[in-house]
């Protein structure tokens, strides 16, 4: 009879080489087949180790000190060779950039394939039945770079599929993809669990989605399993995913808050259909009226700085990339640029600094059209934080690196000393500045870029995806910096796909979509508008779902929807 | 945009139907050919009949007139330091004991004065840049009718090593991150204040310089995150292994491997016993 677990980890301690401490520590764990099991865990707490010792990669690779067992099908994966594990354990990482191996769609399947002998013939007939579950098929002689980032993840996933496994691990699979490319990676997986009955282990911050989809929730602290149980369990436990810097699904953090307020929950839930039956039992017992929000009167009077008008950009082969997009900012304003991957959103951005040029129409910096411009000059007034910092570091320590802009626009000795000062206290890098950028965590890293871009004294700063690739603290940290240099007077554009982090910050939101501008309105109204949001795959936040079930249609965060229950404490 | 397939021809030929060995062989042939013959005459055609096979293989003008206007300054350079300074082996290959100049600098100017281009030379020079030129276009012939892949099945079943094979096929796959993360660093760069539109070539290069300790960084991190994908994807660098692509040589290749070897016998033979090929001038 077949065993119930799939994988069992007994005792489970693993230090890599030259490292201090040890990234699994004693770790228990039995993996079901058939089940979603989802691993959670602030950054550094051991998930892609965990992900890593399910294929034999750890310690079989990396070498280091293994104690304890993995059983895989019941053979300790000590005894088995990766490239046999690779038949029973796929496995998908977090960069669909640097995961596909091959030159062409087609061959990214083969590859494994190929390495474990399969005959020709069987490769062929495997490869247009693995394209078509991933909704790849007509792409087999593409190169992986065309892609879009959700089809290259798709392809991973269809590439770890391909030898047939019976365990799929995913490791932050979705952290660089848009709303649209999140659900596509779930959807699939639970299409694939239904259809041969796949058991899948999955790490990641995505607390909504997991929620959703895992049957179990394993937590993971500082190499040691902390707890495991339902979603429901777990993501109700709010102390612990705060303890661990995590955050809960905006439906049960709002659900949470309800409670404070005094109204009877019986269950918090954590998923949004639940959450929504549970809104409507509410209104059935208590009164819900629109919270009382005082809008602050802070819409900025200040000139017009970024302009467009009728603008349209082409690549040189045909395709459309911006469709008469016209949008002016004015000083003192934060903007959330919105839309999907490939909406137009970065390629917009990018003709502000002169980057590009538009096809037809006029981009216009302080009344100015850009084409007067050059790039450099341009820089110095528009400060352009890029997604990857690593991309931004060049020098080998972070005051060279703060003071790099000052030395190329020409200033003085002693101006580029007191602005590299500056903007080393303001960022908080002071006792960092002789530290080699690249040694300091990527939320410092993202800081020093940041640094680097201030003590330009731009008046205009662009912050492109952000929040992409972050856990929560480092999302929050970086929006927090774009709220302080707000408040300092600098017009702010955040372009991002993730909502729920934008309420407390941005006060205007710009929508796009295939190319144009769907919506330019202020932030509160724009949430509402969930159709025009789905027309670019936006997801809004949960509790902005949870709102409108009851017909309210103020209400953007857990807190506020929280407050529209304000009178009806005791209920 | 980046481009991020190596240019290859959509049309359909001889030599998109030929095996890749066949291609190295003709590639071989031409080599042999450009070292054996010093005749400009036979180097012009020789380049003349590559230069028709790109275009009737559907290498684009545009490439074509690319590599020409990039190589034009270095071989006019080449022509014409035959033409003044390679006066002893051009004497020596005519057997002649003086040459004709058909340019020679005033005798009074420094350093220079004096100085003679003979016909001779010239013509010397003619031959190695249609030389140069046969074996420059000669590559886009037989690497840009190929798809990689067969570039890779055909390597192996040449016995060229697996693992050399991967290596050469992950260029292809990683060479355009590694150009797209190199923009992506210059235009970071750029806007910092670097105003690389009003620089020097040498400042320039200072820049680029820059560019490459993030560039190494940043593959070195890739090429450990590739080989844990690998390890995850059964690669173990074992030969033994199964192939998805298939290459089989044809009846054409083997009319063209023919054709190729008899004719460059025949060159060969024809250059020792008929001196074909050899350096004359006819004047």
């Amino acid at each position: 009879m077949e065993s119930k677990a799939i994988a069992v980890f007994k005792e489970v301690s693993y230090q890599y080489p030259r490292s201090a401490g040890y990234a699994l520590r004693d770790v228990n764990l039995s993996i079901q087949r058939g089940e979603f099991l989802a691993v959670i865990g602030a950054t550094g707490a051991g998930k892609t180790t965990l992900c890593l010792a399910l294929n034999g990669v750890v310690p079989q690779f990396f070498g280091g000190r293994f104690f304890g067992s993995v059983e895989i099908e019941g053979e300790d994966t000590l005894n088995v060779p990766t490239s046999r594990l690779a038949v029973q354990v796929g496995e998908v990482f977090e960069d669909p950039e640097s995961q596909l191996v091959a030159t062409s769609v087609e061959n990214e399947i083969a590859f494994v394939l190929e390495n474990l002998k399969t005959p020709r013939e069987e490769i062929t007939a495997r490869i247009p039945v693995m394209l078509a579950a991933v909704r790849l098929s007509g792409m087999e002689k593409k190169h992986p770079h065309e892609l879009s980032l959700g089809q290259k993840q798709r392809l991973a996933i269809a590439a770890a599929l391909a030898a047939r496994p019976r365990l799929l691990v995913l490791d932050e699979p979705t952290s660089q993809l848009d709303p649209h490319g999140v659900q596509d990676v779930f959807q699939l997986l639970k299409e694939f669990q239904a259809a041969y009955g796949l058991t899948v282990v999955m790490t990641g911050h995505a607390a909504e989605e997991m929620a959703e989809y895992a049957d179990r929730v394993a937590l993971l602290s500082d190499g040691t399993l902390k707890a495991l149980g339902s979603p429901q369990e777990m993501y109700t436990a709010f102390d612990l995913l705060k303890e661990n810097v995590l955050r809960p699904p905006q439906v049960a953090e709002t659900f949470a808050q309800i409670r404070q307020r005094g109204v009877r929950v019986d269950e918090v839930p954590v998923r949004l259909q639940d959450g929504i039956r549970a809104m409507r039992a509410l209104q059935s017992r208590v009164t819900i009226c629109e919270p009382e929000i005082i809008l602050p009167d802070d819409a900025p009077r200040g000139e017009v700085i970024l302009e467009t008008e009728e603008l349209c950009f082409q690549y040189p082969d045909g395709t459309s990339v911006l469709r008469d997009v016209n949008l002016s900012v004015r000083k003192g304003d934060f903007v959330a640029l919105l839309g999907q991957n490939g909406a137009g959103k970065s390629t917009l951005a990018r003709h502000f600094l002169n980057l590009l040029q538009p096809t037809s129409g006029e981009v216009r910096f302080a009344g100015k059209s850009t084409r007067n411009f050059a790039v450099s000059q341009l820089a110095g007034r528009i400060g352009y934080v890029a997604q990857n910092p690593d991309h931004q570091i060049f020098t080998s320590s972070v005051e060279e690196e703060v003071s790099f802009a000052l030395k190329n626009l020409g200033y003085a000795a002693s101006e580029v000393r007191q602005r590299t000062e500056e903007s080393l206290t303001e960022m908080g890098l002071a006792q960092v500045r002789g530290a080699h950028p690249l040694s300091l965590p990527k939320g410092d890293r993202a800081r020093v870029v940041i640094a680097a871009i201030l003590a330009m004294h731009p008046e205009v700063v662009i912050f492109d995806e952000p929040t992409t690739g972050q856990d929560d603290q480092g999302a929050q940290a970086i929006l927090k910096v774009s709220a302080k240099l707000h408040r300092q007077g600098k017009t702010i554009v955040v372009i991002s796909h993730h909502l729920y982090l934008l309420p407390d910050y941005a006060r205007r939101a710009v929508v796009m979509g295939k190319g144009s501008i769907l919506l330019d309105t202020d932030l509160r109204t724009a949430f509402h508008q969930v159709d025009v949001l789905r027309q670019t795959y936006l997801a809004p936040p949960q509790a902005v779902l949870l709102a409108q079930a009851v017909g309210l249609h103020t209400p953007l965060t857990p807190a506020e929807v929280a407050a529209s229950f304000a009178s009806q404490a005791g209920g | 945009m980046v481009t991020y397939k190596i240019q290859t021809v959509e049309k359909d030929s001889l030599f998109t139907r030929l095996d890749f060995r066949t291609k190295v062989l003709i590639l071989l042939v031409v080599t042999l050919l450009a070292f054996l013959w010093d005749d400009p005459i036979y180097q012009a055609v020789l380049t003349v009949l590559i230069l028709a096979a790109c275009f009737a293989a559907g290498v684009k003008k545009g490439y074509v007139a690319l590599v020409l206007a990039g190589m034009s300054p270095f071989l006019i350079f080449m022509v014409l330091t035959h033409a003044f300074f390679n006066d002893s082996q051009v004497m020596r290959l005519l057997e002649a004991a003086e040459l004709h100049p058909f340019f020679a600098f005033p005798a009074d100017w420094w350093l220079i004065g004096g100085l003679a281009a003979t016909w001779e030379g010239l013509l010397y020079g003619v031959n190695v840049m249609f030389k140069t030129l046969s074996l420059i276009l000669v590559m886009p012939l037989a690497i840009f009718t190929t798809d990689v892949d067969e570039m890779i099945t055909s390597m192996v079943q040449a016995r060229v090593p697996y693992r050399l094979a991967f290596i050469f096929s992950s260029t292809f796959r990683f060479f355009p991150l590694l150009w797209a993360e190199f923009q992506k660093i210059v235009e970071a760069q750029r806007l910092r204040g670097l105003a690389m539109e009003s620089m020097g070539l040498a400042k320039r290069v200072r820049v680029y310089a820059r560019v490459v300790v993030p560039l190494i960084l940043g593959a070195l991190v890739r090429s450990q995150q590739l080989e844990v994908v690998l390890q995850s994807r059964a690669f173990n660098g074992d030969p033994d292994r199964t192939y998805f692509h298939e290459v089989k040589m044809t009846w054409v290749d083997g009319v063209v491997i023919g054709l190729v070897l008899v004719g460059s016998i025949a060159a060969v033979y024809g250059r020792v016993r008929y001196g074909w090929g050899k350096f004359t001038v006819w004047f």
